[in-house]
């Protein structure tokens, strides 16, 4: 993640920004935010929060912005207009402070809001930092309130969280990668670009569902050959992934889910893993450690 | 190779011709074996490396009209050391036939497949006796005759047209016209005529390996030049292989008229791919007998963020003054337009969403900004041929009197757009050594200087919190794979 700080000042009254149009400084307040929110009139709307890279080896400078963030939810609270249709979540911060982000959770969750964020995440922690993190919030959070851990997107990131307690995520990765040439697949993350596929006439994923990969009624048929001609030369192959890698990755919730409804979710990490790493001793170590501690063991060749 | 069945005269049903010598606008319908039948005069739409460029397969079936596509061979045919045959001739697919299958093309809809771009590059290298120098990706290559008609045999289209000894311009600005009667040397002239003479008799030969296999349906090559230069073509064409034709690939309208000299090429389908710049050159097509055009213009129009905003017949209340023929998306007068681009247009673009939200997707080079415009320009398109036919169709007919009502209601040329255009590839527009890019660049070092981009993200990411992890990427990444590896996108690693 770039600096905030480089484009935004943050003051007690709210951000000082240059406008995206036409340079001019203009200030954010958190009412300001919510009264445009308000009418967007979205149905989920996310207070102003003071966000720090969560590397910052500023101590003092993090602590400031976790207190600032909670006096900022009350006044986001205050300007709210339509709690009744939009629903406004709080937004934990904190670092990678560990009794920062207990102290955030106690004061935020006191002020009960409808749904609950983790934010900070996903500037270039180390992976069992920011399981860490999620897995103290979420251990301080009701039962009954969604769980939003913002900004993350790769398959084991959502996987692994969801596995933390976590129940939404946000991310532009998905897009972004097929813009690039990328599609995910159940066996990692494959370049189109790459001249491999070129004759390469199977669809971006056997098996996936999506309306590319699917032929005959309502299905394109779309091959990798195709997408590997158009990449970086037409649009229509960044739709044309980014079509699949959005499929992939809401239909990778969905088997999430059906796999926790089934008390399956151990196997179903067991068999993610697996689909992406032929070999156990490859199993990316923060993740095996940060299962482990919510009693999955990836290594074992029990799936339970 | 044997003849086509059906031939032209099955395929194409004239129903309506306007004037007695059969040259002239008329109405008729045209019906490719295996495909939905289209009523004439119409348009087909023109692909870019077997895409409609911003529209994905899906949504050239459901949210346009189109019955058929123009296919240029040379968008398939790059080589590298790696790759010496193109995959589009690699391809297995014997139920839907390779072009349809590798293109996705929607399987209602025709392919009609020529060696060069609409509009083409002109080659540095010129033609040769026997093959012409196309342009690929990769650099220009030679493409003989009778490598074209392996490759139209393996890639199966609907309707080929036979190689044609052309020389183009040295631009692709759409709003250019007449850029193909560049050649004005006679030598050079008579010896296009005959090469592409000979090529298309070569094309109907037997193929070397004895194989009788059945050919696409053949629309011969107009050329150019004036009919004197290619009238023993013409009756060649008349005399030897009339009944081989499926229809005319019209490469200058201007020789249209001409034709009513030899009656058994007047029935057959007339495609242009003449140039087009403004839809009263379409109409002018039209007048001269032109059954189905490619618009040439269109989607250059679309990349310019205009969106089209003509009808035919004309608007009567010419009280207006001179309308314009489309609205610059790109305008800040429609920052706040909560309305359609086009009142009353029934399009996918109208009817969902409005000009507003048009403005803002340009602005931020969201790609859905085009795919929305192609949407509504290929609408208007369709909607001015219905209205063509309409016309042409009416008891009186109506279409001179609109043709006229036209040119009086509306501007004589398109507006040009202002912002920046999505995909302006290098190799769209190699043609001239040392030109700049049509785009700035879209990876560029972010520096201390303030990216309008990047400021709007962060912006956002004051109120949403942490959504990225830096620049936004462009549309398509103007890299090579090394350079976006050393950009660093997630990846798993394995
Ligand atoms: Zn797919
Ligand atoms: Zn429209």
């Amino acid at each position: 993640m770039v600096s905030l700080l480089t484009l935004a000042n943050i003051t007690e009254e709210g951000v000082r920004f240059l406008s995206p149009h036409d340079g001019t400084p203009m200030l954010l307040t958190p009412e300001h935010s919510i009264s445009l929110q308000n009418t967007i009139g979205s149905d989920i709307i996310m207070q102003l929060d003071d966000v720090l890279v969560t590397t910052s080896p500023d101590h003092k400078r993090m602590r400031e912005a976790m207190e600032r963030s909670v006096r900022w939810l009350d006044r986001c609270i205050a300007a709210h207009k339509n709690p009744d249709t939009q629903n406004l979540f709080c937004i934990i911060q904190g670092g990678l402070d560990t009794e920062m982000r207990k102290e955030c959770c106690k004061e935020m969750v006191a002020r009960d809001t409808p749904g609950i964020a983790i934010g900070g995440l996903s500037g270039g922690e180390a992976k069992d930092d920011f399981c860490r993190v999620v897995k103290t919030c979420t251990e301080l959070l009701p039962e009954l309130k969604p769980r939003y851990v913002m900004g993350i997107g790769y398959p084991e990131d959502l996987v692994v969280s969801v596995a933390l307690g976590a129940d939404m995520f946000d991310c532009v990765w998905p897009t972004r990668t097929a813009r690039f040439g990328s599609a995910i697949t159940k066996h990692g993350v494959i370049k189109i670009k790459s001249s491999e596929y070129a004759n390469d006439f199977g669809p971006i994923e056997e098996g996936c569902g999506c309306a590319c990969c699917t032929k005959g009624e309502g299905g394109l048929g779309i091959t990798r050959a195709f997408v590997h001609h158009n990449v970086a030369k037409e649009t229509i192959a960044a739709h044309l992934l980014t079509i699949h890698n959005v499929w992939y990755q809401l239909n990778l919730m969905k088997e999430a889910r059906d796999a926790i409804i089934a008390d399956e979710y151990p196997a179903f990490l067991h068999q993610f893993f697996a689909n992406i790493y032929s070999d156990k001793a490859d199993y990316p170590k923060w993740a095996v450690e940060a299962l482990r501690g919510v009693g999955v063991d990836l290594l074992s060749d029990s799936n339970i | 190779m044997v003849a086509p069945e059906p031939d032209g005269r099955a395929m194409f049903k004239i129903l309506k011709g306007v004037v007695g010598d059969g040259v002239g606008p008329r109405v008729g319908t045209l019906s490719l074996p295996k495909r939905r039948p289209i009523d004439t005069p119409n348009f087909i739409g023109v692909t870019a490396r077997g895409a409609i460029p911003h529209l994905t397969p899906d949504n050239v079936g459901k949210r346009s009209e189109l019955g058929g596509v123009y296919i240029a061979l040379e968008d398939f045919m790059e080589t590298t050391r790696k790759k010496t045959s193109p995959p589009l001739l690699e391809m297995n697919s014997e139920d839907i036939g390779p072009l349809h299958s590798f293109t996705a093309t929607p399987s209602h809809m025709f392919t009609v497949l020529g060696a060069r771009r609409h509009p083409a590059i002109n080659s540095p290298i010129g033609n040769a006796k026997d093959s012409i120098s196309i342009f690929t990706s990769t650099g220009f290559q030679k493409l003989t005759n009778e490598a074209y008609r392996q490759c139209v045999s393996k890639a199966r289209p609907d309707v080929v047209i036979p190689l044609a000894d052309m020389t183009y311009s040295q631009t692709t600005t759409f709003t250019e016209t007449k850029r193909r009667t560049n050649v004005t040397s006679s030598k050079r002239q008579l010896r296009m005529v005959e090469r592409t003479e000979d090529w298309l008799a070569e094309f109907f030969e037997p193929s070397e390996d004895g194989s009788e296999k059945a050919l696409p349906s053949v629309f011969a090559p107009l050329l150019p030049v004036s009919y004197a230069t290619q009238w023993e073509y013409f009756n060649q064409l008349e005399q030897d292989f009339s009944t081989k034709l499926s229809g005319l690939a019209v490469y200058d309208v201007d020789v249209l008229p001409d034709l009513s000299n030899h009656g058994p090429l007047v029935s057959l389908p007339r495609l242009s791919l003449d140039y087009t710049a403004t839809p009263q050159e379409v109409l002018r097509q039209v007048q001269l007998g032109v059954d189905i055009c490619t618009v040439s213009f269109l989607n250059g129009i679309s990349d310019a963020g205009i969106a089209l905003s003509f009808t035919f017949p004309p608007p009567s209340n010419s009280s207006a003054g001179i309308r314009p023929l489309g609205i610059n998306m790109w305008s800040p007068e429609h920052e706040v337009a909560v309305k359609p681009l086009v009142e009353g247009c029934k399009c996918y673009a109208c009817t969902k969403h409005h000009r507003a939200f048009l403005h803002h997707l340009l602005n931020a080079k969201e790609m859905l900004g085009w795919t929305l415009l192609q949407v509504h320009n290929y609408q208007v398109l369709s909607d001015f041929f219905a209205g063509i036919r309409a016309s042409l169709s009416a008891d009186p007919p109506a279409f001179e009197k609109g043709c006229d009502d036209f040119t009086k209601v509306y501007d004589s040329e398109l507006p040009t757009g202002t912002g920046t255009r999505p995909r302006a590839r290098g190799y769209h527009f190699k043609s001239r050594g040392g030109d700049d890019k049509i785009n700035r660049p879209a990876w560029e070092k972010y520096g201390t200087e303030s990216d309008p981009a990047l400021a709007g993200e962060m912006a956002g990411l004051a109120v949403t919190g942490p959504a990225a992890e830096g620049k936004e990427t462009p549309l398509v990444p103007d890299a090579d794979a090394a350079e976006l590896d050393r950009q660093g996108f997630a990846e798993i690693s394995k």
